[in-house]
């Protein structure tokens, strides 16, 4: 009779255990959304504070919003300027670096040459240099090329900087297609770059969705690179726009905090569009034909 | 509509590997060649050879009047199926097909025509706004088949494009294959290690092992008359049962050959070319289907009795097959299915000694190879 009576209440319920371990997964994942969520979270609402209100309490909502802290910043033609700015050094290193490490990428899977591996490694060793320890060799190399004050200034040595991570990529991904569709290709008669063209990068497609979306976080964030190269405000991208509101005697925190906001949005609306090709891009290389 | 001939034919690779060793083969125009041979041995570097995707190391190449060892793939008017098809996943059937057509500036009017054509005859037409990735194997291969015929390319290149089907599909692909050569009247070369593929599809068929040319004949001659031990093996299943033996000449002049501690007597009328061995150690080959149980005698054979033990009986109903022991020595026999053979027991049998197969043991050539070739000559002729 026991038999009977447990059976279809074990069938609904899963054993403790499992419980507990999704509970455990549950709980680390609600914790690391709230890690990343709280200071934006700050800031988004801080932007309708007062900075008066922001250093007496920093983390609680806003007594009165005060909604001018936006509408000031949206209003102005400063904000539209540095956008404009940010989308050019977005698009500029975005097409430079995804054009570049594509042909890169193709030499180094497909193509067969003494020394490639040697060659390859090299490059990868950019890797291993964020472009933040390298600002003064790279400064004194804009300068040069007098390239200070120009958007190039900024688009080239953010391309330098992407072009090992997004080879990696690439080449993995080239890697993965197989070799008799390339045969083929031969066969129905592309030359190298026609079967680079019209098989290879068609099929890469994940990965380079990966590297665009990639770069563009990378070069929408950048702050201190434009810092350097740029000394005339009107070439500024919106990173640099919050030094407006730091004033010789004080600085305006909310309209610091509604500036962060505004120019997080683009960046966080593109990624949640995009976040597929990211996962796709990464971990896939599985072509089924 | 081309021939093809290989001279010299070398492919080394880097650090003395040796893949092809001084090819030379004569394709004729219409003909269905195939390549056959054990993994490795190399065929498929042959064929990739002649398609252009392998460098050629040594020897020329020709097809047609030129000699292609310089000219790219795409204008050496190839076409080929791939073992696994390689098909563009990115692109739709219809695509995949018009590729070729397209980046060779094929007007679009044609190129809709002819695919659609293809398709037809292919009884792939309601496939062609799918992905390769929707389709089964077998359309998948007819696919590719399409993708060939649409070009009309003078040579036809397959890289064992059956192996990837299952036993049934493989069986219809195989005469699918053959009637489409008729129907194109194209020069085929073909791929395969499987000698089943081989024998039954090829008009002529080149045996490869080790990077060398075994023998080049037409299925009938390979099997009845393998010019060496490797072919004797490599054709025919169950493959041929070989015995270490000696050429014996005994009183009255007759040649015999001493195997298992038996005495076989060679028939006078194919014993002439055995003569030079007299005396001496050779390896002698029957296949299964000559060894006969004496009481289900064949007539108009010259038969040679020998005993042994049955170790394994297999009945397919349409015949059996025996394993057999004599002396420490197993071979296999082809028997009628009604034989009355038991697990254990010793049966008594038969081999055809018209259909005997002796080879050297050191230069493993066939002994009677020429002669059989020149007396098939004479019949021919004659």
């Amino acid at each position: 009779m026991s038999a009977s009576m447990t059976k279809p209440f074990n069938r609904r319920m899963p054993p403790l255990r499992f419980v507990i371990a999704r509970a455990g997964q549950y709980l680390v994942l609600i914790a690391l959304a709230l890690i990343i969520l709280g200071p934006i979270v700050t800031a988004v609402l801080g932007g309708l504070k007062t900075t008066g209100e922001l250093y007496s309490e920093p983390f609680g909502l806003p007594a009165i919003p005060r909604w001018e802290n936006y509408t000031g910043i949206i209003a102005s033609d400063t904000f539209w300027r540095q956008l404009g700015n940010s989308l050019i050094i977005v698009f500029g290193t975005v097409t430079l670096t995804v054009s570049s490490s594509a042909l890169l990428a193709f030499v180094f899977s497909r193509l067969v040459f003494r020394g490639r591996e040697l060659i390859f490694n090299f490059f990868t060793l950019g890797l291993l240099f964020p472009v933040t320890i390298a600002f003064l060799p790279v400064f004194i190399q804009v300068r040069q090329f007098s390239l200070i004050d120009s958007y190039f200034g900024v688009i080239l040595p953010l391309v330098a900087f992407g072009i090992p991570g997004s080879t990696l990529i690439l080449r993995g991904f080239f890697r993965a297609i197989p070799s008799e569709l390339e045969d083929a290709a031969y066969i129905d008669g592309c030359g190298t770059l026609g079967f680079f063209w019209y098989v290879l990068l068609p099929l890469a497609r994940p990965a380079l969705g990966a590297i665009v979306v990639l770069q563009t976080i990378v070069s929408w964030n950048e702050y201190f690179l434009p810092l350097l190269v740029l000394t005339d405000d009107s070439k500024w991208p919106l990173t640099l726009g919050i030094m407006q509101f730091q004033g010789q005697f004080g600085t305006d925190w909310g309209r610091v905090m509604a500036f962060v906001s505004l120019l997080i949005v683009p960046a966080v609306l593109f990624y949640i569009v995009t976040q597929r090709y990211i996962v796709t891009g990464l971990t896939g290389g599985e072509l089924k034909g | 509509m081309a021939s093809i001939s290989f001279k010299h034919v070398w492919k080394r690779y880097a650090g003395n590997t040796v893949a092809v060793k001084d090819l030379n083969i004569e394709v004729a125009d219409k003909e269905f060649l195939v390549l056959v041979g054990p993994s490795g041995c190399g065929k498929s570097t042959t064929l990739r050879m002649l398609a252009g995707l392998e460098e050629i190391s040594d020897g020329e190449i020709w097809i047609g009047d030129r000699v292609v060892n310089n000219v790219a793939p795409k204008d050496r008017d190839i076409a080929m199926v791939f073992q696994s098809y390689a098909l563009y996943p990115h692109m739709t059937v219809f695509d995949n097909m018009a590729f070729g057509l397209r980046l060779r500036k094929t007007p679009k009017q044609v190129i809709e025509q002819r695919v659609r054509e293809a398709a037809e005859n292919l009884g792939i037409s309601h496939l062609l706004d799918r992905r390769p990735r929707q389709l089964s194997g077998g359309q998948r291969q007819r696919v590719a088949v399409g993708r060939a015929i649409v070009r009309d390319p003078a040579v036809f290149l397959m890289d064992e494009p059956l192996s990837n089907l299952d036993a049934k599909l493989r069986v219809e692909a195989r005469s699918f294959i053959s009637k489409l050569h008729q129907r194109l009247g194209t020069t085929f070369v073909y791929v395969t290690h499987d000698q089943v593929e081989a024998m039954t599809m090829g008009t002529r068929i080149a045996v490869m092992s080790a990077g060398e040319l075994q023998q080049i004949d037409t299925p009938f001659n390979l099997y009845h008359n393998p010019r060496n031990l490797f072919v004797a093996g490599f054709i025919g299943s169950p493959s041929m049962n070989f015995f270490d033996a000696k050429v014996v000449q005994q009183d009255g002049g007759r040649i015999s050959l001493e195997i298992v501690g038996h005495m076989l007597p060679i028939p006078a009328a194919i014993a002439e070319p055995f003569k030079s061995h007299i005396g001496k150690r050779v390896t002698f080959g029957i296949r299964p289907e000559d060894i006969h149980d004496q009481s289900y005698l064949p007539g108009g054979i010259t038969p040679s009795m020998i005993e042994a033990n049955v170790d394994v009986v297999e009945q397919m109903g349409n015949e059996m097959i025996l394993y057999l022991e004599e002396n420490g020595k197993t071979f296999v026999a082809r028997t009628d299915p009604r034989t009355s053979a038991a697990i254990g027991h010793r049966l008594g049998l038969a081999f055809n000694m018209d259909n005997i197969h002796v080879f050297d043991v050191d230069t493993e050539l066939s002994l009677a190879y020429e002669y059989k070739q020149n007396k098939a000559q004479k019949a021919v002729t004659a």
